[in-house]
């Protein structure tokens, strides 16, 4: 009985034993493989020279950006790039500077515009001119570095042009016909618009939507006939023109007409699509960037058109530059630039500029997409290109992107939603970008 | 106990001194020192003194978000203290349906800031939220903005907050009524004393240790917030909503000034100090009384 009792007793004992040995030899294996597997997917091949991307698309454009990563990397054999989302521009941004501050910065990145001048005079970016085939790409001037920036081919070549947009209105094409109403071509048909198109009852609908956000404001600016920074260097904020820009958007946000999403930075122009997609919103201004992604998802037809004239035509541009860190090592570095010509080729950047609806940005990427008769079956695409004609340059200034996020956004939204004094706010603003940092 | 070696409770001591050290003492003392500096992360810092305090004094920033965090944290402390007691109240009973709404109200409190964030995004939309349909089922006119009109903003993610804490408020106050001794109150019911009278007189007075340790606890925890503003109104509209933690971050990963960061970081420490200070205080007189 004594016997049986240890029997029974100890038996469960080594089969607990084994259970747990196998247990933990089963997950050590499950472990490794999953170890391996991730290795896998990570590993660089053999004999070849890794360059690190960071970059900020989500959705559909960051789907296209790692297919012609991958096209890179099987058709050669010498470079592997490995390319990490890292999070909106500025969530992005705000990782590579901190990055390169612990000095584990990736070997490439793209950045905004406003912000290349500030990065280029800090010393951090690696200056391209060098590198075989980089200064000779047949750039867009408009959206490579030389006219991006007033006197942007004075300074070395830092940054090469991607993603490039800029703002363009979305029409609900069906809504607009139902009206016998056109694009708005001047500010009054603006006003027009947006009031004739705009439902004030419940589950209603405005007629105009637009993100209250510097890009658009420099937009209005411009068409207002004024300038961020005057030709003096002196930061101008626009003057007159700057409040002439912020009171029509107080004014159509006072009638109703205008609906400022909720929200901030990117959170709003997503809200701003998702208006125009559902109906609520006859007409938003967003990015030629949604151009791909609004036709696929609206229930309607859906027509882009150019943004209205002030006293003038003028739009900024918008999206990103490519650039190098100086801190990478010699060889990633001339791997980057080898991954950067391939971008600039024809095939990839007409693949990328049909599939996200971002701009060409090389003449012969343009041509080819005209011998196609691309622009005759797709003419929404060509509103953003066109545009190019009254794209206005930025300043080259270390101060640009600290005026923009620091001393103007918060200003526009303080003006347009609690409806504070245009011109009070934007002297407030002069005299703080004018003071030292 | 006195121990072999004098020397013992030191070494014992050790591991726990060093990791307060290296994780709290070193990085406040390097909070301070970067608070005296001028630094982006890329150009050389600059020592400005005490420029990056007097900057955030004169501009007013400082003082907008003292406020702005103050007032919603009064609001939420309320709030959840109210509702977690009302609910205790009502809950202090045996029985299934009591403990089904009691794990109810708590399942609240485990779940994700992030994801209750994202909730109320979706209930609070202005023109398809359910909170917009009920709205517009009784007037015609458009729903109130709830987190695009910054005079509706911070009370609307105060509200959320309450929502996402009164389950914590709840379990401390069941606690707390479950230490008050059943004798006291039917020897009070004896008297005849009304139920209210009964609460005011024996349950109130016999919670205030309780009360008080859910006021301070949660006080902090809504200067804390962060995760909620994240994702819900990044702060705006117009700023307000930006609570001191995300002003923190908004100056350090935003707009990277490390300086001005870590002055607003060095006072909402010191924010923080008084208020646990406060607390022993309260604690301590309570304790004498």
């Amino acid at each position: 009985m004594r016997a049986r009792r240890t029997a029974t007793a100890s038996t469960p004992r080594v089969q607990d034993m084994l259970a747990r040995r196998e247990f933990l030899r089963a997950t050590a294996v499950a472990g490794s493989g999953l170890l391996g597997a991730s290795c896998a997917v990570n590993a660089v091949p053999k004999g070849r020279t890794l360059v690190s991307l960071w970059f900020s698309y989500g959705g559909t454009n960051r789907e296209v950006l790692e297919q012609l990563v991958d096209r890179f990397n099987r058709t050669q054999a010498r470079d592997f790039v490995q390319a990490v989302y890292q999070g909106d521009y500025f969530e992005g941004l705000a990782k590579l500077r901190t990055a390169i501050a612990a000095r584990c910065a990736p070997v490439l990145s793209h950045v905004v515009g406003e912000v290349v001048p500030y990065l280029a005079e800090a010393g951090v970016l690696e200056p391209l001119t060098d590198y075989p085939g980089l200064a000779d790409l047949d750039l867009i001037p408009e959206l490579g570095q030389q006219r991006s920036w007033l006197n942007g081919g004075t300074h070395p070549l830092y940054a090469l042009p991607f993603n490039r947009s800029t703002p363009i209105a979305y029409l609900n094409a069906e809504l607009f016909a139902q009206a016998g109403l056109e694009a708005p071509r001047t500010w009054d048909e603006l006003r027009t618009v947006a009031k004739r198109l705009t439902e004030p009852k419940a589950g209603g609908r405005f007629g105009f939507g637009c993100p209250i956000n510097w890009w658009f404001w420099v937009a209005l600016v411009g068409q207002a006939g004024g300038a961020i920074v005057a030709p003096d260097g002196r930061i101008a904020l626009g003057d007159g023109a700057g409040v002439a820009a912020l009171e029509l958007w107080q004014e159509l946000v006072r009638e109703g007409s205008l609906k400022p999403p909720p929200g901030r930075d990117y959170n709003a122009w997503e809200q701003c699509n998702q208006d125009f997609l559902s109906g609520r919103a006859a007409m938003i201004w967003s990015s030629t960037a949604f151009l791909k992604y609004l036709e696929a998802h609206a229930r309607f037809k859906l027509l882009a058109a150019p943004l209205p004239a002030g006293v003038r035509r003028a739009v900024p541009t918008g999206g990103t530059f490519w650039i190098v860190l100086r801190s990478a090592p010699k060889p990633e570095k001339a791997a980057a630039a080898r991954f950067l010509r391939f971008m600039h080729e024809t095939q990839q950047v007409i693949d990328w500029s049909t599939r996200t609806g971002y701009i060409p940005v090389t003449h012969s990427a343009v041509r080819a997409l005209e011998q196609r008769n691309y622009y005759g079956a797709h003419p929404n695409d060509r509103v953003a290109l066109s545009q190019l004609s009254v794209a206005e340059p930025w300043p080259w200034s270390v101060d640009l992107f600290r005026i923009q996020r620091e001393i103007v956004q918060p200003r526009l939204e303080s003006a347009v939603i609690q409806q504070r004094d245009a011109r009070a706010l934007l002297v407030e603003a002069r005299a703080l970008a004018m003071e030292p940092t | 106990m006195k121990p072999s070696r004098a020397g013992d409770p030191y070494w014992l001591l050790l591991p726990t001194l060093l990791l307060l050290f290296v994780f709290f003492v070193f990085p406040l003392v390097m909070l301070v020192e970067h608070s005296l500096f001028s630094w982006d992360l890329l150009t050389p810092a600059r020592y400005v003194g005490l420029a990056n305090y007097r900057s955030l004094l004169r501009s007013g920033e400082l003082w907008q978000t003292f406020g702005t965090t103050l007032s919603m944290s009064t609001v939420v402390v309320l709030g959840s203290m109210t509702s977690g007691l009302l609910l205790a109240l009502l809950l202090d009973r045996p029985g299934h349906w009591a403990a089904f709404v009691r794990s109810a109200v708590f399942s609240a409190y485990v779940v994700s800031w992030v994801s209750v964030g994202l909730l109320f995004l979706w209930l609070l939309d202005a023109d398809s939220g359910i909170l917009a349909r009920i709205y517009s089922h009784f007037s015609q006119g458009r729903a109130p903005r709830w987190l695009a009109d910054p005079a509706l903003a911070p009370w609307a993610v105060a509200a959320v907050t309450i929502w996402k804490i009164t389950g914590y408020a709840l379990v401390i106050f069941l606690s707390g009524l479950q230490d008050v001794p059943v004798s006291v109150l039917e020897a009070a019911e004896l008297d005849g004393a009304t139920a209210m009278q009964r609460f005011r007189s024996v349950t109130w007075p016999l919670l205030r240790p309780t009360t008080l340790f859910v006021a301070t606890t949660s006080l902090i925890a809504s200067f804390q917030l962060f995760d909620v503003v994240r994702v819900m109104t990044q702060g705006g509209p117009v700023r307000a909503t930006t609570v001191f933690v995300y002003a923190i971050y908004e100056q350090l990963f935003l707009d990277l000034r490390v300086g001005r960061a870590s002055a607003e970081a060095v006072v909402f420490f010191g924010v923080l100090l008084l208020l646990t200070g406060a607390q022993f205080l309260l604690f301590r007189t309570q304790e004498s009384a």
